[in-house]
């Protein structure tokens, strides 16, 4: 199993720092043009190429498949580079907006044609790094060792092109630097979004240049910090996403999320400058106090108004202190709250035993009849109705434990979060 | 008689029992997925003016209430003679899909059962009963006809039953694991243990700590083979594969799914050979 676990992780997270080193140096030249979207927009005009070519019956990893992807992802460049004239009467954008809903709708009349197209537009959103090959992880090195090394060494009128983003200068100044940019961003970002997903490639894109621009405004220190960032969150990602037994790619996506907010408090309270440090911490520790405190008094204020509401927070501050509905409970309530809960327990326990019963006699033993099906069928529905019975008694009664709860419990609760709420204001009025 | 059926599978079993007498047409495209599917402008077409409404139920075609509320005549809609639940009098299989927890759910986001009870052929007799007993109350005239008819499907499928359990016969009990929980009723029609399913909740990719205990699981018990279907996505059933040895074997879980699935009997004629002949390459 843990030998499963190093494989089915060591290729994805590998594919993870591939992209990173890449993505990252294109996210500080999107970053700097203002155009953040602009990969959603490629990405998305690229999988319109690999949609059409699926529907005119070419796989996409065919030749065929390739050269419509490429010509689609070239016209989407082309439409970039152009876009920059218009940033000078609107927002560059806003055209790239609606060049994404455009690929994004064409797209979907497209793969109309196609039986399995809601399978294709699901798997260029959420993509499948978890099972990328090592002949494709070595065809992304090759690639982007090429267009890496290209970059390199064009990095001088790329990154003057990219400072002059609002379209000051003319157009014809910057075309052909435009084009190379936006033509090398479409065969990356086409060839990571097949393997990665729309969502996770925008991470490897924004969230580490980001991060990486917090630190530093040279664009080689921002690049070094956003290499790490972003391996870093890859592996957060990847090895999280084992622990908590939960889908990769959004596990990443939250890792890359959180590497952010833990960049941007690193640069609050330890990096930056004594004065700035000290105005930091108390604008956080204010910010924080008044979130938990009207979470608090909210939360209170709500079992007080609806007690057979939802309640999330009580129920976490149930769990945490082991005061429950049931001690607000007569002692007749409380055994039958038990005793309901156990029941309910029991019951589901039954069903599994059935179906676990049923399942083993597929293929064992005598085949079960039609009547014998229809009746554990029925028995299993009955245990159904029977155990949503029982949950209606829990409910109920903890229903009636929390009416008397939320005098004892919701109304401090209110009292308690509402007056540090307001003291906290009053604190930061004072402070000003 | 115009006949409309939600899916292939029940167009196919509809055109056996109707034969010259109506035209049958299917709202589901064949081979695409019908758990994803979503009604257009020319399907509101279809419902105008069907005689027959047959659908899967269990939760299956949910989005055929909406249609024929809006479209479908007094007879098709639920309590109609025109209208025809295939699921009714079937024997269904893991009814506990209707959990008292919902967040307990396993293999299925359906309703009541599992709702793929046309992959057992024996059920076939009581959804044809179901499309017979609406022909004969809109026609009592052609109730002759529709019974030869059925009569003679039922003969031939009888026929090819014992056929196909004769070509898996050897293979009873063999282990499988199948990438989405379609195949129950296969399963237990033919004597297979599907261990276990890749994707747990529909639509969401398995967490690579499930894939890892699944690559386990393979190993361990031996199993040679995953079952998937043509509209799946392939990446974790590959990866599974290619970790473990054990062969990917597609299957079809309705009528058109691949071509050589043309019809409710050829569907199982491709089903149970394609299956067949991996079980026992693999034993090989």
């Amino acid at each position: 199993m843990f030998e499963d676990v190093l494989a089915f992780a060591a290729l994805p997270l590998t594919a993870a720092v591939v992209f990173t080193g890449i993505h990252t140096w294109f996210g500080l030249q999107v970053l700097r043009r203002n155009v953040v979207f602009a990969d959603l927009a490629l990405a998305q005009v690229s999988a319109l190429g690999a949609t059409v070519a699926v529907v005119a019956g070419h796989a996409v990893q065919s030749a065929a498949g390739y050269a419509y992807t490429l010509i689609f992802t070239a016209v989407g460049a082309l439409l970039l580079t152009a876009s920059r004239g218009l940033a000078r009467s609107v927002r560059q954008e806003a055209f790239i907006g609606v060049l994404y809903v455009f690929a994004t709708a064409a797209t979907v009349l497209v793969i109309d044609r196609s039986p399995q197209g809601a399978e294709h537009v699901k798997k260029m959103l959420v993509g499948g790094i978890l099972s990328v090959t090592g002949d494709e992880l070595l065809k992304f090195v090759v690639l982007y060792s090429i267009i890496g090394a290209v970059h390199w060494v064009i990095r001088r009128p790329l990154l003057a092109a990219s400072a002059d983003a609002d379209g000051r200068s003319d157009i014809g100044k910057f075309l052909v630097w435009d084009l190379i940019f936006y033509l090398s961003f479409g065969v990356v970002v086409t060839s990571s979004v097949a393997t990665a997903g729309v969502l996770l490639v925008f991470c490897f894109l924004i969230v580490p240049a980001l991060i990486g621009n917090l630190f530093s405004s040279h664009v080689g220190a921002a690049l070094a910090i956003g290499w790490v960032a972003g391996a870093t969150a890859s592996a957060a990602g990847i090895f999280g996403s084992f622990l908590l037994d939960a889908p990769t790619g959004a596990v990443t996506v939250v890792a890359f999320a959180a590497a952010l907010v833990i960049a941007g408090a690193i640069r609050a309270f330890i990096t930056a400058s004594a004065t700035e440090r000290s105005r930091n911490r108390r604008v956080g520790l204010q910010t924080g106090g008044l979130i938990l405190s009207l979470l608090v008094g909210l939360s209170g204020a709500w079992v007080v108004i609806a007690p057979a509401g939802d309640h999330p927070i009580l129920a976490a501050i149930e769990m945490a202190t082991g005061i429950g509905p049931d001690r607000f409970m007569t002692a007749k309530e409380r055994a039958d709250y038990l005793e309901a809960g156990m029941v309910e327990r029991r019951h589901k326990a039954e069903i599994d035993l059935l179906y676990d019963r049923e399942r083993q006699s597929r293929w064992q033993g005598n085949e079960l009849t039609a009547d014998e099906i229809r009746r554990i069928g029925s028995m299993q529905q009955t245990l159904t109705e029977m155990g949503r019975g029982e949950r209606f008694v829990v409910d109920y009664l903890r229903t009636r434990g929390r009416e008397r709860e939320r005098w004892y419990i919701g109304l401090p609760l209110a009292a308690a979060g509402l007056i540090g709420a307001a003291a906290i204001i009053r604190m930061a009025r004072r402070a000003r | 008689m115009r006949v409309v059926a939600t899916t292939s599978d029940l167009a196919s079993l509809a055109h056996a029992v109707t034969g010259d007498l109506a035209q049958v047409e299917t709202i589901i495209p064949p081979a695409a997925d019908p758990e994803a599917f979503e009604p257009r402008p020319s399907d509101f077409a279809k419902l105008k003016g069907a005689s027959i409404v047959i659908r899967i139920g269990l939760g299956y075609d949910h989005w055929l209430d909406k249609l024929l509320s809006r479209h479908g005549d007094a007879a098709v809609n639920r309590g109609g003679a025109g209208y025809v639940d295939a699921s009714v009098g079937v024997p269904l299989l893991e009814i506990k899909g209707s959990r008292i927890d919902p967040t307990q759910r396993d293999g299925h986001a359906h309703g009541l059962a599992n709702p793929h009870y046309w992959l057992d052929p024996a059920n076939a007799e009581t959804i044809s009963g179901g499309i017979a007993e609406a022909g004969i109350l809109l026609a009592p005239q052609m109730a002759g006809k529709l019974i030869a008819n059925r009569d003679g499907f039922l003969s031939r499928l009888k026929a090819s039953l014992m056929e196909w359990e004769r070509l898996l016969a050897p293979h009873r009990g063999a282990r499988l694991i199948a990438y989405h929980n379609t195949w129950p009723y296969f399963a237990r029609r033919f004597r297979l243990n599907i261990v276990d399913v890749i994707e747990v909740k529909e639509g969401v990719a398995p967490s690579p700590a499930r894939l890892a205990r699944l690559a386990a699981i393979i190993r361990e018990q031996k199993i040679r083979v995953i079952v998937h279907e043509p509209f799946e996505p392939e990446e974790a059933s590959q990866l599974l594969a290619r970790r473990t040895g054990a062969a990917i074997v597609k299957l079809a879980p309705s009528v058109g799914s691949v071509p050589a699935a043309s019809s409710y009997l050829a569907l199982f004629d491709y089903n149970v050979g394609t299956l067949a002949q991996a079980l026992s390459a693999a034993s090989n």
